[in-house]
């Protein structure tokens, strides 16, 4: 009950005139810089930190802006990724594999709505769960050891597997080639670098959004110059400029079962919204592909990620707040945004300054639903980019991702790194090899290493150190029950193709 | 041409709610490169002593803030050494990260293609059992250390031969076990996260900086077993040092600047007492408290003498415990 | 017979990378160490690439001469604005980039001109002035920056 009115009093503080202007520039700014490709909510938020200080805001407005500029920016990452098939962040890579294919057949104002919807009803689910059992979760979260990482993240691959794909070995192809790159760079724990050759240009690894741009929108201006100059310019017909909604009604029990499993997938310190957004599409996917529609423009798989990685933003709270862990490169930005505004996230955040953490988590809601606000109606105006000719959006797109990138590193290797990806890119996705699994691997793949030897290092070289506890055997009886799963369902699918071709 | 007129209409939106901040974009004064992405401890020494430098009128108009991340460190190393080490309204931040890493050879350049110029602060180094550890005083860690160190595991933020990890040899050492390398070592990505494990019973023992756990020890949920400073640390007073237990290590991890080593002596010492007005003034005392850092001053020669021989000192144990040959 | 190709290409890679991963060794602290994880990663790679082109699946269809042309031409512009950006600086590179790209893919020359004349501008400003990602406004090439 007393965190119900301390909630109560957090969305109080956020009805001012000054604070409701602040959310709804700040979700209109950070829209913005999410949907160039290349910035995230990191950008948006370094960015931020000195505008407050400028400003002079007190600490209850500053939050309210950031918060509303950390969802924007996660927002905005879907358009590019729905209309262009450019991931504008980490998270929003999965976007692609459904809101894609949806704005190809015409449908770009349907999943640009649904995704707008699931967000929300994603961020409503974490709120939830926040206001219900953040101690308890933050509690039980720290009884998670190196070798139940190990073991999610094994899981997590295991599920990547189902994404897509006709031939199982490319997909695996490409999740090892991104855990390939991710181990570039100086190796955390015994501080040797490995694979460099010698240039320090890589010795902090590859920064994924490098990759992912590169791999994404150069590979893509390279298929439309397979094209004839009359197929390229012709734009994309489209089916109405706004959304059905039948169409997101329809997608409603995803929505809620990607919430859940995002939720999950945030609390856990360390892993974050993009392992939230895996896990809720594959899930959702093993759930309720039944006429092999995902992948080729499924509603759901476009409402189901977004719930999950929002809710999983939602959950990755608790750690944040309560251990001071960040889940992600962007709760790790606003981890020191809050020590900026002399807020030390830890153990006694929740009791000292009990205030400052529901007004918080009440005006990432507030700017939840200033998003739906600002932008259904802004819908129509997304899908007209879609008649922009490809001859004039696409330079556009490169030089973006060009800045966004050079403007964080200040470093031109990373331009021509991003061209190298561009090119391995456009073969691999020539051989047919899908590029989620790869840019899964290399988000992940760092993480999975570190926690496979932290775990030895704990067991001093015993290798059943990884089967030990309850939390990992748990987690490997559900890889095994979804690989079972998996089998079975392709099995079934193959006979029933028989059938239908005799 | 649709799409440039809506960005512009767009830009101009955008522009009028945030005109107040870049309507004046005066002559850059002053730059500093913090060679890491936005959000660590360069990145706030950098903005920090830029936002003071302009409220105290240090610099005319403003001070650009450069992010640089690469090899922690390395890539800003090289770039100044090699293109604008006579660039007078350059400087850089450092710290003892990146002394170590210059200790271990892992930097372009040595020390001396640098001037550094002052610390203005430092995050003091601890080393934390859980609440319910049967270990009570650094002199039961030590005897265990010595004697049996395969039975504890230790943990912090930093790579095997990073600077929580060389500190806690460093006190292995003085309490006389010679075979560090015996001590088994945990990285984890950040001191909360180490504690954290600690907490859930997966580690024994952490060695990291006071700043980023204090809200651990304050709950209760972590015992310190001895803070690695002269004195006491002013916020934790009851904390004893590691001095005032025998053993004789400090491990602070200092926040300071460096610029060009070509630049002349008169453009050192103004950076020397600009940003010893800057440590000076209440808005620096309270930024670095806030930041969880003791203020501590350092500058000029006696800065640069400090740093050669936490240089030697850093060198000469990674030496021993053999990350470098 | 080009995944054949491709999957050699990533056999050697694959290769190269556990040749030169197996020897990483820390001197200590590290029980597993740094060498183990390439070994788990290059190897079901080499695998699996070697099983492509023993059994390759699907086909791929390489674009035509021209189209091949344009594609290293638009390759040639995006490399060519990563070594041109710092000595010409941001709004000259980027009017250059956003231009020629245009044409390659297509646009009519005029519009492309302007299309990259306006949006160059309009992104200095918008990086520049707006966000404070500081961008040079002019290159080396034309003195201090």
């Amino acid at each position: 009950m007393e965190t119900l009115s301390l909630l109560a009093g957090g969305f109080a503080v956020a009805f001012t005139p000054l604070n409701l202007t602040l959310l709804f520039a700040g979700c209109f700014f950070g829209t913005l810089i999410g949907a160039l490709p290349g910035l995230g909510p990191v950008n948006g938020i370094a960015v931020l930190i000195p505008l407050t200080f400028a400003f002079g805001f007190d600490p209850a407005s500053s939050l309210i802006l950031l918060s509303a500029v950390y969802f924007g920016t996660m927002f905005g990452g879907r358009i590019s990724s729905i209309l262009l098939n450019i991931p504008g962040d980490e998270p929003a890579i999965m976007t692609t594999l459904d809101g894609y294919p949806m704005a190809r057949a015409g449908r770009a104002a349907d999943a640009l709505a649904i995704s707008g919807v699931a967000s929300f009803v994603g961020a409503t689910i974490a709120v939830i769960g926040l206001s219900l059992f953040a101690p308890l979760l933050a509690r039980a979260a720290i009884h998670f050891g190196p070798a139940d990482y190990f073991a999610l993240y094994i899981l997590a691959f295991a599920t990547i597997g189902g994404i897509s794909g006709i031939d199982p070995r490319k997909t695996l192809i490409s999740a090892l080639l991104g855990l390939m790159i991710a181990t570039i760079g100086i190796d955390p724990i015994s501080g040797i670098p490995r694979f460099t050759g010698n240039n320090y240009h890589v010795y902090d690894g590859i920064e994924p959004i490098v990759a992912l741009v590169g791999l994404f929108a150069i590979s893509e201006i390279l298929f439309l110059l397979e094209k004839t100059v009359k197929e390229r310019t012709k734009a994309i017909h489209v089916e109405s400029w706004l959304p059905s909604w039948k169409a997101i009604w329809m997608t409603r029990w995803a929505m809620l079962r990607g919430s859940f499993v995002g939720f999950v997938a945030g609390v856990l310190p360390g892993a974050g919204a993009s392992l939230g957004s895996v896990m809720s599409y594959t899930a959702e996917k093993q759930k309720s592909n039944r006429d092999g529609t995902f992948g080729k423009g499924d509603p759901r798989g476009v409402a189901a990620p977004e719930a999950g990685n929002n809710s999983a933003s939602g959950g990755a709270l608790i750690p944040m707040l309560s251990l001071g862990v960040p889940g992600s490169g962007t709760t790790a930005v606003m981890l020191a945004m809050l020590i900026s505004l002399n807020v030390q996230p830890g153990p006694l955040l929740f009791e000292r300054q009990p205030e400052l953490v529901w007004g918080l988590v009440a005006s990432l809601y507030m700017a939840n639903v200033a998003l739906l606000i600002l932008n259904l109606p802004m819908i129509g105006i997304f899908t007209r980019l879609m008649a922009v000719p490809t001859w004039a959006l696409m330079p556009i797109v490169a030089a973006v991702s060009f800045v966004g990138v050079f403007s964080i590193s200040n470093s031109t290797f990373d331009l021509e790194l991003m061209v190298a990806f561009g090119v391995a890119g456009y073969i691999l996705r020539k051989m047919d090899i899908n590029l989620v699994p790869l840019v899964l691997g290399l988000l992940l793949g760092g993480d999975m290493e570190r926690n496979l030897r932290r775990a030895m290092s704990i067991s001093d070289g015993d290798w059943s150190i990884l089967i030990a506890s309850p939390i990992s055997i748990t987690l490997y009886i559900l890889t095994a029950g979804f690989l079972a799963l998996s089998i079975y369902l392709m099995r079934r699918e193959n006979i029933r193709e028989k059938a239908l071709s005799e | 041409m649709r799409l440039t007129t809506l960005l512009t209409s767009k830009l101009s939106l955008v522009a009028a709610s945030f005109m107040a901040v870049s309507v004046a974009a005066p002559v850059q004064a002053a730059e500093c490169i913090a060679p890491s992405n936005p959000g660590g401890g360069w990145d706030f020494t950098c903005r920090t002593i830029g936002r003071i430098m302009q409220e105290l009128d240090l610099v005319d108009g403003n001070v650009q803030i450069t992010n640089m991340p690469g090899g922690v460190g390395a890539v800003t190393y090289a770039m100044v050494a090699n293109e604008r080490p006579d660039d007078a309204e350059l400087f850089v931040a450092t710290s003892t990260v990146g002394i170590t890493q210059i200790a271990q050879g892992r930097y372009p350049a040595p020390l001396d293609a640098m001037r550094y110029i002052a610390m203005l602060g430092a995050d003091v180094g601890v080393i934390a059992v859980d609440n319910d550890s049967p270990i009570q005083t650094l002199a039961d860690l030590n005897e265990i250390l010595v004697s049996d160190p395969a039975s504890v595991t230790t943990a912090g933020s930093s790579s095997a031969g990073g600077w929580d990890h060389l500190r806690l040899l460093m006190v292995a050492r003085e309490a006389g076990q010679e075979s560090l390398g015996d001590i088994r070592w945990v990285q984890f990505d950040g001191g909360t996260d180490a504690v954290t494990q600690m907490m859930g019973g997966q580690i024994d023992v952490v060695s990291t900086d006071i700043g980023e756990i204090a809200g651990f020890i304050e709950s209760g949920d972590i015992r310190v077993l001895a803070a690695l400073s002269d004195e006491p640390i002013p916020a934790f007073p009851d904390i004893p040092t590691a001095k005032s237990q025998g053993i004789d290590v400090t491990g602070y991890n200092w926040r300071g600047v460096y610029t060009g080593g070509k630049i002349t002596d008169a453009e050192y010492d103004k950076w020397v007492s600009d940003l010893e007005t800057l440590y000076n003034s209440e808005n620096w005392q309270t930024a670095a408290v806030e930041f969880g850092l003791v203020p501590i001053w350092r500058g000029g020669a006696d800065f640069e003498a400090y740093v050669r021989e936490q240089r030697d000192v850093m060198e000469q144990i990674s030496r021993d415990i053999g990350v470098i040959n | 017979m080009s995944i054949r190709l491709g999957g050699v290409a990533i056999f050697v890679i694959a290769a190269l990378y556990t040749y030169y991963g197996k020897d990483y060794s820390a001197p200590f602290g590290d029980v597993l160490g740094p060498a183990v994880f390439p070994m788990i990663v290059g190897i079901p790679l080499m695998v699996l690439s070697g099983s492509l082109i023993v059994f390759p699946s699907g086909e791929v269809t390489w674009p035509a001469r021209n189209h091949l042309l344009r594609q290293l031409a638009a390759l040639a512009v995006l490399v060519g604005y990563a070594l041109f950006l710092v000595p010409l600086g941001f709004p000259i590179a980027t009017f250059a980039l956003i231009a020629l790209l245009g044409m390659v893919l297509g646009g009519a020359p005029v519009k492309a001109l302007i299309l990259g004349a306006s949006m160059s501008l309009g992104l200095w400003v918008l990086f520049d002035q707006i966000l404070g990602l500081p961008l040079a406004f002019l290159g080396s090439l034309f003195g201090d920056f």
